[in-house]
């Protein structure tokens, strides 16, 4: 409250500019439950809500704000789509090693997958892109991706590991039993079927991971929270742009996070009996 | 109400602990920007800035106790009250003006900007098309900004990156306070060999120690403690000491 | 087995050891199945039948002895294990139906994949094999969408439909509701009435009496007794075989 009074705000906005986020992560949206109101979409609409009055009530600082930011976004986008792009194939490697027989590929796939889980992702970046310099200069995009992608395709893997796992073994020995080779089983029979327990935490991976683009504004990434950054060390409007800010990522991740619950009733396709 | 019943319950407990002590201070600042203020090997806070303030707290009749503060969110912290100062070469601005109380200017700089040995330019316009690297939130950024030269400004956490970044050629110039500059490129071990002054800017900026805007006495009684120092010769003493001036 | 035959066995199983761990799945076993013969395979549950009849297509593998499929040796790593699976059909208790693919998707994939067999011929084919089983209606139908018994004929379909030499059936009917094994055991009769070589395991001594040349008895790892239908559950010699008959009957 302290800090609206001084940013010349009026006292009462406070309690629309808290937004509720549900602890531990994003909660998938339950097609299940269906209803108008569920948290997901009293989440969107309130961030929208709160968003619009703040820009049509206050247009100074808040649309201000919201016209300097696009620029960061495309290079949010830019890191979180890449980096998709390079951790899901990643992810399955390193899956398919974790499974591996083979003694070598499987020491090597774990071990990759405890080393990037033991380092947290903020290190991790500040490693790629300063510490390595010493050897190798990669640009700051390319730290960005290869930092998010390296540490995202660890925990995929498990993801992976884990959803073909859930395949019973029976498919595989029918596949076998038919002829199919182990690539053309793990490719027509093993993968399709994992990937309808792979999704949702796939998706789930993707969402933090846009999350933790934000990270990269330490390498002077211009993204979207650099943008923000550099907007309220020049204006001094923490409050204000933070809170901006805030609502943006929460509105692309909610959007994000039903695309992913969409395309998840999609794969679940053959599980509808008549 | 939270406040006064929380002052309440604090009050006689900081007046107890410090019954006899002078008035303690709390400062923030963001030591990554030597010789003004950075941390030595003993993870101590030093620096011009450190030494002039606590100078002008005890000419104040206070005491003054620095704390560790990233540079994004030292101006945040100071409104919320998490601590009374900001002594961190800020310079002072109209912008700053506007949201904080300062004391009256203390030091005088200029911007610089710093290349690697070998590059030249002797203003913003031959930067046209380069990558110009400073500390996010540092009148040096605002300066190259308003330069509208078209170029790609890049804002690091602390300067130091900054200056790492143009070692490593993923940027083309470094701007900042002219002592931090001159540290950097006459001076740092690492870092004083291969990189070169190429110009400062004309205008001259003035920092000043910073307070929330309701603290007026305070303003008023470390300028007091500035003209003591000054008076007393203490400041150019410190100035030689730090800035080899 | 002592058949009197001058033929080739298409399967020979010679000697065959097999352990879990320390635990004797398989010891010292021996059986050849020749062109045409119904075997069937019968008793208790851990005798080791169902793991002989997985070392035949190699889903096991066994630790010493030798199983050859028209004279090549299954478990040689010089031999193409896939090229011989696709000549060994092979139906599971719990059918096993892809299913994440339609009836007709399950039939065709294998032929088309591995056979190289254009589309159109594989549809064909696919819904001959669905009507011989009777269930050429649910051809797009999700392997979800069918009761249990008609999953099972679904996978003997799919096992047909890559034109095998030899059906291996591993309890096709023990996952199934009592009102559902009767169809399933009839499309295996009239499979075998065609003439296919199968081999069997399965408690169901109705489909034995009717459809089986040889009966075999295992137990503990062991085959303790062969002979007709007829030898084995109207005259069984071994007390083991008595024992389990009794409890059975």
């Amino acid at each position: 409250m302290r800090e609206n009074e001084e940013n010349g705000l009026p006292a009462g906005m406070a309690p629309e500019g808290k937004i509720e986020v549900p602890a531990g992560g994003l909660v998938l949206p339950d097609s299940e439950k269906g209803g108008i109101v569920n948290a997901w979409s009293l989440s969107l609409v309130g961030a929208v809500v709160v968003l619009t009055v703040l820009c049509t009530v206050w247009p100074d600082p808040y649309l201000e704000i919201l016209r300097f930011l696009p620029g960061g976004l495309v290079v949010t986008f830019e890191v979180t789509i890449l980096s998709i792009v390079c951790a899901i194939p990643l992810g399955l490697i390193t899956g398919l090693g974790r499974l591996s027989h083979n003694r070598v590929i499987n020491l090597i796939a774990s071990t990759y997958v405890e080393v990037i889980r033991g380092i947290p992702l903020l290190v991790q970046i500040f490693y790629i892109y300063y510490a390595l310099a010493k050897f190798l200069q990669v640009s700051g995009l390319t730290s960005a991706v290869i930092a998010i992608s390296f540490c995202y395709g660890a925990y995929m893997g498990e993801v992976f590991r884990a959803g073909i796992m859930a395949v019973p073994k029976g498919q595989t020995e029918a596949s076998r039993s038919l002829g199919f080779n182990k690539v053309q089983t793990m490719l027509f029979v093993v993968l399709p079927q994992a990937l309808r327990t792979i999704i949702p935490p796939v998706g789930n991976e993707c969402i933090a991971m846009l999350k933790d683009t934000s990270l990269v504004s330490v390498m002077a990434m211009p993204d979207l929270m650099q943008f923000g950054r550099s907007f309220a060390a020049k204006s001094y409007l923490y409050f204000e742009t933070y809170t901006v800010i805030a609502l943006i990522y929460l509105i692309i991740t909610l959007l994000l996070s039903k695309a992913v619950s969409i395309l998840e009733s999609r794969l679940n396709y053959y599980d509808k009996r008549k | 109400m939270l406040r006064r019943l929380l002052c309440a319950l604090l009050l006689p407990a900081l007046l107890c602990s410090s019954a006899m002590a002078a008035e303690k201070l709390v400062v923030a600042t963001n030591p990554e920007w030597p010789p003004m203020e950075f941390l030595d090997d003993n993870k101590n806070i030093i620096g011009y800035d450190v030494d002039m303030f606590k100078a002008v707290a005890a000419e104040a009749g206070m005491e003054a106790e620095f704390i560790m503060t990233a540079w994004d969110g030292i101006f945040a912290g100071v409104a919320a009250g998490n601590y009374d100062v900001v002594a961190s070469a800020v310079t002072i601005t109209p912008e700053r003006q506007k949201a904080f109380a300062f004391t009256v200017p203390y030091y005088d700089v200029q911007q610089i900007v710093v290349l690697r040995k070998g590059d030249s330019a002797s203003g913003f316009a031959d930067l046209k098309g380069k990558v110009l690297g400073g500390q996010i939130g540092t009148t040096g950024i605002f300066v190259a900004q308003k330069s509208g030269v078209d170029m790609t400004i890049r804002e690091y956490d602390n300067v130091g990156l900054a200056m790492q970044d143009l070692l490593n050629s993923r940027i083309d110039a470094v701007v900042c306070d002219s002592p931090v500059a001159l540290y950097y490129a006459n001076q740092k071990e690492g870092f004083a060999d291969q990189l070169t002054v190429a110009f400062r800017t004309e205008a001259t900026e003035s920092f000043g120690f910073v307070v929330r805007k309701d603290r007026k006495d305070l303003v008023e009684r470390l300028n007091k403690g500035i003209e003591a120092v000054r008076a007393k010769g203490i400041e150019a003493e410190l100035i030689r000491k730090w800035l080899g001036e | 087995m002592t058949n009197a035959n001058s033929a080739e066995p298409i399967i020979r199983i010679e000697h065959v050891w097999k352990f879990f761990g320390e635990l004797p799945a398989l010891q010292d076993v021996s059986l050849h199945v020749y062109q045409g013969q119904r075997v069937v395979i019968i008793g208790p549950s851990g005798s080791g039948k169902s793991t002989l009849l997985r070392s035949i297509n190699r889903l096991e593998e066994i630790n010493s002895g030798l199983i050859s499929v028209d004279g090549i040796d299954v478990n040689d790593p010089k031999n193409d294990i896939n090229k011989i699976r696709q000549n060994l059909g092979m139906v599971f208790q719990q059918f096993n139906l892809f299913p994440h693919k339609t009836v007709l998707q399950n039939l065709t994939m294998a032929p088309c994949r591995l056979r190289g067999m254009p589309r159109k011929e594989a549809e064909e084919l696919a819904l001959r094999l669905l009507n011989k089983v009777g269930i050429s209606d649910k051809a797009h139908a999700y392997p979800a969408m069918l009761s249990g018994g008609q999953q099972q004929r679904v996978a003997i379909a799919r096992a047909l439909a890559m034109q095998p030499e030899l059906m291996l059936f591993d309890e096709p009917t023990s996952a199934l509701d009592p009102e559902m094994v009767g169809e399933v055991l009839d499309v295996m009769v009239n499979l075998a009435r065609d003439g296919m070589t199968m081999i069997c395991v399965t408690h169901e001594m109705g489909f034995a009496r009717t459809v089986a040349d040889v009966v075999v008895f295992m137990d503990k790892g062991q085959i303790l007794e062969v002979g007709s239908p007829e030898d084995i559950y109207e005259h069984p010699q071994h007390p083991r075989l008595q024992q389990f008959l009794k409890q059975v009957l």
